[in-house]
């Protein structure tokens, strides 16, 4: 009987705290897109300049690891029976993916563009490797230029 | 080429959704399912039960562990009680089983009926009855329980249950632990209507062995004056159940005319 009302608690715990998490961190993922809108990160390998007009150019990398909280977790359980989208994994990927490249563009600073942009993700954690999910880490990488203003 | 920069309208990535309400229609469609794959595999062990011989139960009853534990504790009572059972089950009883006695000191008022034919009986169960014919009718219910074939219905049913749980949640899961916890397979309890048979059958025991049916019901009614109700097995008569079993037994001896005369002595 206690253990069904734990699991209970860390169920409504998890929603609660995991859905204010969710929320928090879009709104700050789409005030930064904002502001980092102006450097592009694009997935070409060419780039329309000369080689005389880079000044530079360095690897940039944004990582971040974001873990599923307890309901969601569950939700993916259930669904792993039944089959079908597992929608409540999808924000999860999704907030990865787009933090990973707001940090790479942080890192960047103040160039003008980052090329060969590629995005890799991972779980990690205790469920890696069986069913389910831990956390989810995504990297993306690029190539930051510096084109030299004339 | 000229680079304008541009916030996407939508998020294509991320489905909306309400997840309280998916979660509250998966786990109702589980349940749903569940419970209704529980009843039809019921069903399903009611109906293969017959088929079971007693030599695949006595396989099945081997993961209870080997209970055949050597008899010096009460050699003497061990004797005694294991000769009353072979007498009922030769003349009168005639059941494919090889019934074993097993006595265990313990205060508990109780007897035990485990798969494969092995009846443990408690040294507080003993010390309470005083006559033979109480003994015996006691013996003749245990043993009535396998030739209903009660054991594989409870064990079935535990079965079912396991193997659903594993199904859904695998081997390693604290719901599927939680569960596990929830049947308690060694308790083994029967249901009212087979402990109602399992009386029937002690009781034509009992006028088979006796030609009569005196002291039947004495053990029931002398217990319920006891005061302590935490030493009493599925034999404590504080329980209204077990007025009504009393009232069905003593409507059988009615219904079928059976006799009561004097009682032999517990030895």
């Amino acid at each position: 009987m206690e253990q069904l009302i734990i699991f209970l608690f860390l169920l409504a715990l998890g929603y609660t705290a995991g859905t204010i998490a969710e929320k928090s961190h879009y709104r700050s993922i789409e005030q930064r897109e904002r502001d980092l809108l102006r450097l592009p990160a694009i997935t070409m390998k060419q780039i329309p300049y000369s080689g005389d007009q880079i000044q530079s150019a360095t690897i940039v990398h944004g990582s971040v690891v974001i873990s599923v909280d307890y309901f969601k977790r569950l939700l993916a359980k259930l669904r792993n029976i039944f089959g079908g989208t597992v929608k409540s994994y999808e924000s999860l990927a999704d907030r990865a993916r787009r933090e990973a490249i707001l940090r790479m563009k942080e890192m960047a600073g103040s160039a003008t563009i980052i090329v060969n942009v590629r995005i890799e993700t991972a779980t990690i954690g205790k469920n890696a490797h069986r069913k389910g999910v831990g956390c989810m880490e995504a990297v993306a990488y690029g190539t930051a230029v510096v084109v030299k203003k004339n | 080429m000229k680079y304008t920069p541009r916030q996407p309208d939508t998020n294509v990535n991320v489905t909306p959704t309400s997840p309280l309400k998916d979660f509250f229609v998966l786990s109702g469609g589980l349940l749903v399912i569940t419970v209704a794959v529980y009843f039809l595999l019921g069903f399903a062990v009611d109906l293969i039960i017959p088929h079971i011989s007693p030599e695949t139960e006595k396989k099945m009853s081997v993961i209870f562990g080997n209970l055949a534990e050597k008899e010096t504790a009460f050699p003497e009572k061990h004797r005694k009680l294991q000769a009353l059972l072979d007498t009922i089950q030769q003349n009168c009883a005639k059941l494919p089983y090889d019934f074993k006695i097993h006595i265990k000191k313990a205060d508990t008022i109780n007897a035990l009926a485990m798969p494969g034919g092995h009846i443990i009986v408690f040294t507080g169960l003993l010390d309470k009855v005083t006559s033979e014919n109480e003994l015996a009718y006691i013996l003749g219910h245990e043993i009535g329980h396998y030739a209903n074939r009660d054991h594989l219905r409870g064990l079935g049913r535990a079965l079912v249950f396991m193997t659903i749980s594993v199904a859904l949640f695998g081997t390693d899961s604290s719901i599927g632990n939680m569960v596990g916890h929830g049947l308690n397979i060694s308790e083994m309890s029967f249901s009212r209507r087979q402990e109602a048979k399992a009386d029937e059958f002690g009781l034509e025991m009992l006028n088979c062995t006796y030609g009569h049916v005196g002291g039947a019901t004495d053990f029931f009614s002398r217990i319920s004056k006891e005061k302590d109700p935490s030493i009493f097995g599925h034999y404590f008569s504080s329980h209204p159940e077990n007025q009504e079993r009393i009232k069905h037994i003593n409507l059988l001896i009615k219904n079928r005319n059976f006799k009561k005369e004097k009682l032999k002595a517990m030895f």
